[in-house]
């Protein structure tokens, strides 16, 4: 419990702990650490946390009050059915998001050093493209999913072995992988679409129980899942640990490599997974993959903001896609004019990032 | 003269093609008059329209939305209306969305077929009619879509016209997968058979997607170094007009503007070029965007009022030449 309570005292989340400790060395990363952190703990603790509810509760009141406001104003918004809709369409996000996590969780969250994995869009594309392939080919569903999945770990263990044995950082070497993944789908699809249809696949894309979609569920599932594994298990405080103090994790006796690499292989099977999901959800594998990366970039990132502590969470991530399709969904339920939704959807998320990271520097201050 | 018999085949044959497309033309005037509600009688007064886009990146596709937005209003409805981006998986989302807002009617237009056929059998299956403009399913009601077959005769015959009814022309066939592609493709085949001194050089080339524009111009500039001596290449034919575009100016670039270009869809780039006198671009064949949008809408509000619909409506396109694409241009909103 103590590596955890260690990482997520650390005041401004978005200034990198691995890239300060990195250079300073194990030692002292640790003591400065203790001397940042326990002194404010012990004089202005009453303070400290009333302002930490502030940021905390920020973007959880946020996202209540636009569920609220769509749930007065939206017609339909708050039928079960469009609640599974909602659910059903964050599930290709929410899974490819929730991957990508786990790799910022382990790799630590500077945006530039930290850990990053741009290929996940790409991989994605190309699972579904063998998924949809190996159909066409006249094989079932079974073989499909080994080969959608064992694209993905494939992909996932390339970047594991460039990120941690020849030590580049993960963001070029994921751009770089992203590329070559992208090209390889081009490849296989010739830039077409191909087509896939199964009993599995219609059962995926179907309703399930209550009329709520099937997708809805498997999201539902496996971030619960995930969830557990990464924030209550032993194995998961230690992903924490790698990603907030690399060295302290090391000097612990912590395999650091091992649980990056190690992500990175979850991340790359989210992927597959995704692409699973993708060939049902449009029957079949359809070009123009890459236009998930950024939506699943900001996803993850704006996880941070929906976590008591600020730093990514599965959950948060969760919440964070379930805020994003809940804004997509009640604008076109409000019929609010297709030309200004983006706008009106970045400025939002603007708003609660930004409220979020101000509060946060009050606090820290 | 020559040129006189040869005009004198010319003016025969597009007698009979003509004719033939008259009859064709005509049945089509008969099925769209047969319990027609008038048309200021058309009401969508109190109805929800679901109007969902595969994208508006396009002239065309932009040009059709925002026509059913307006008709839709015009006739006193609620557009509901999502634009997809020419992205997939929005556009799926978006058409779930619809089906769970319950409109009067889904348009939907343009998308992979294979992509949104299920959905649009999911909004079937719900209660909503769906109708599509340029897309062929099962579960549309109707399908507002220009006459690719007077399309492709259309500009076969100018094309044959403008050249004399003798040459070689060089043909872009990349894809004729694409429905409209290959109709407009045969169409070409059908008329030149009846002019066998119009040669089409073979291998044909291949159009792509996207670089469409560069591709076209490196084709075409290698085809000029096979073909250097005018007049041993007459004319270049495109299913659609981007090609025609790089080709065009392959034209320009080698000092050949003896060649004549020809493509379809009224693209507002391609359209200037017809319009300037020097230019290589002879004709193209522009689709009515916004009255194929407009006509879906009215057919979505015959239905509802209870009017059968046939299958298929079709909007005539308007052939822009040289001699008539100022008018033409004007007639489309453009410039």
């Amino acid at each position: 419990m103590k590596a955890f309570a260690m990482s997520v005292e650390i005041p401004s989340f978005p200034v990198p702990p691995a890239s300060t400790s990195q250079t300073a060395g194990a030692e002292s990363g640790y003591e400065r650490w203790q001397t940042t952190d326990a002194d404010p703990q012990t004089t202005r603790p009453a303070r400290r946390s009333l302002a930490m509810l502030a940021v905390r509760a920020g973007a959880f009141a946020i996202f209540l009050g636009v569920f609220l406001i769509f749930a007065v104003t939206a017609p339909y918004f708050l039928t079960i059915g469009n609640i599974g809709n909602v659910l059903g369409q964050s599930a290709i996000t929410g899974v490819l998001a929730i991957g990508l996590t786990l790799v910022i969780i382990a790799g630590g969250s500077n945006v530039v050093t930290g850990g990053i994995d741009l290929s996940l869009a790409a991989n994605m594309g190309l699972s579904a493209a063998v998924y949809a392939a190996i159909i066409q080919a006249g094989y079932g569903d079974a073989v499909a999913v080994a080969g959608a999945l064992a694209t993905g770990l494939a992909i996932g263990a390339v970047n594991a072995a460039a990120v941690t044995l020849a030590g580049i950082v993960p963001l070029l070497v994921t751009l770089a992988v992203m590329n070559v993944v992208a090209g390889l789908e081009l490849v296989l699809t010739q830039n077409t679409v191909i087509p896939a249809a199964t009993d599995f696949l219609a059962a995926l894309s179907a309703s399930g129980p209550l009329g709520l979609p099937v997708l809805a569920y498997i999201l539902v599932g496996f971030t619960l899942s995930v969830a557990v594994i990464v924030q209550a298990t032993p194995l998961g405080l230690r992903l924490y640990a790698v990603g907030a103090f690399p060295e302290a994790a090391r000097a612990a006796g912590l395999p650091v490599k091992t649980f990056i690499g190690g992500s990175f292989l979850a991340s790359g099977l989210s992927g597959g997974i995704a692409g699973i999901l993708s060939v049902s959800y449009l029957s079949g594998s359809t070009t123009g993959a890459g236009d998930m990366l950024l939506p699943v970039v900001v996803t993850a990132l704006l996880g941070s903001v929906f976590s008591n502590r600020l730093i990514p969470t599965v959950t948060g991530t969760l919440l964070s896609a379930l805020f994003v399709g809940v804004l997509i969904n009640g604008f076109q339920l409000l019929n609010i004019p297709s030309t200004l939704v983006s706008g009106v959807q970045g400025l939002l998320i603007l708003l609660v990032v930004s409220a979020t990271t101000l509060l946060g520097r009050k606090e820290a201050a | 003269m020559t040129t006189d018999t040869f005009t004198g085949v010319n003016r025969r044959n597009l007698l009979k093609l003509t004719a033939a497309a008259g009859v064709v033309a005509g049945a089509a005037d008969l099925l769209a008059a047969r319990g027609a509600v008038a048309e200021e009688a058309l009401s969508l007064k109190g109805k929800r329209i679901g109007i969902s886009t595969a994208g508006t990146d396009h002239f065309f596709d932009l040009n059709a939305y925002n026509a059913q937005i307006e008709e839709v209003k015009r006739l006193g409805g609620e557009p509901i209306a999502v634009d997809a981006g020419r992205n997939d998986g929005k556009l799926v989302s978006q058409l779930q969305t619809l089906i769970a807002q319950k409109p009067d009617a889904i348009v939907q237009l343009l998308g992979t077929l294979t992509v949104i056929d299920p959905w649009l059998k999911k909004a079937r299956d719900a209660g909503i009619p769906v109708f599509t403009i340029d897309v062929g399913s099962a579960n549309s009601i109707n399908n507002a879509t220009s006459d690719n077959w007077g399309i492709g005769k259309d500009l076969a015959l100018q094309l044959v016209s403008d050249i004399g009814g003798e040459g070689n022309i060089v043909v872009f066939n990349g894809f004729y997968g694409v429905t409209p592609c290959a109709i407009r493709y045969d169409q070409l085949v059908n008329v030149t058979k009846y002019f066998p001194k119009v040669k089409i050089v073979q291998p044909e080339l291949r159009d792509v997607i996207p670089n469409t524009v560069q591709d076209a111009f490196t084709q075409i500039t290698a085809i000029l170094a096979k073909y250097p001596e005018k007049g041993s290449i007459k004319a270049i034919w495109s299913a659609w007009d981007i090609p025609q575009l790089g080709a065009t100016q392959a034209l320009v670039a080698a000092g050949r503007t003896e060649i004549k270009t020809y493509g379809v869809d009224g693209s507002p780039e391609v359209l200037q070029l017809v319009a300037d006198a020097a230019s290589p671009a002879a004709a193209d064949v522009a689709q009515q965007p916004a009255e194929l949008g407009r006509v879906a809408i009215r057919n979505v509000a015959r239905y509802l009022a209870g009017e059968k619909l046939p299958r298929e409506t079709y909007v005539p396109a308007l052939l822009a030449n040289k001699q008539n694409v100022k008018e033409i241009s004007k007639k489309l909103g453009i410039g």
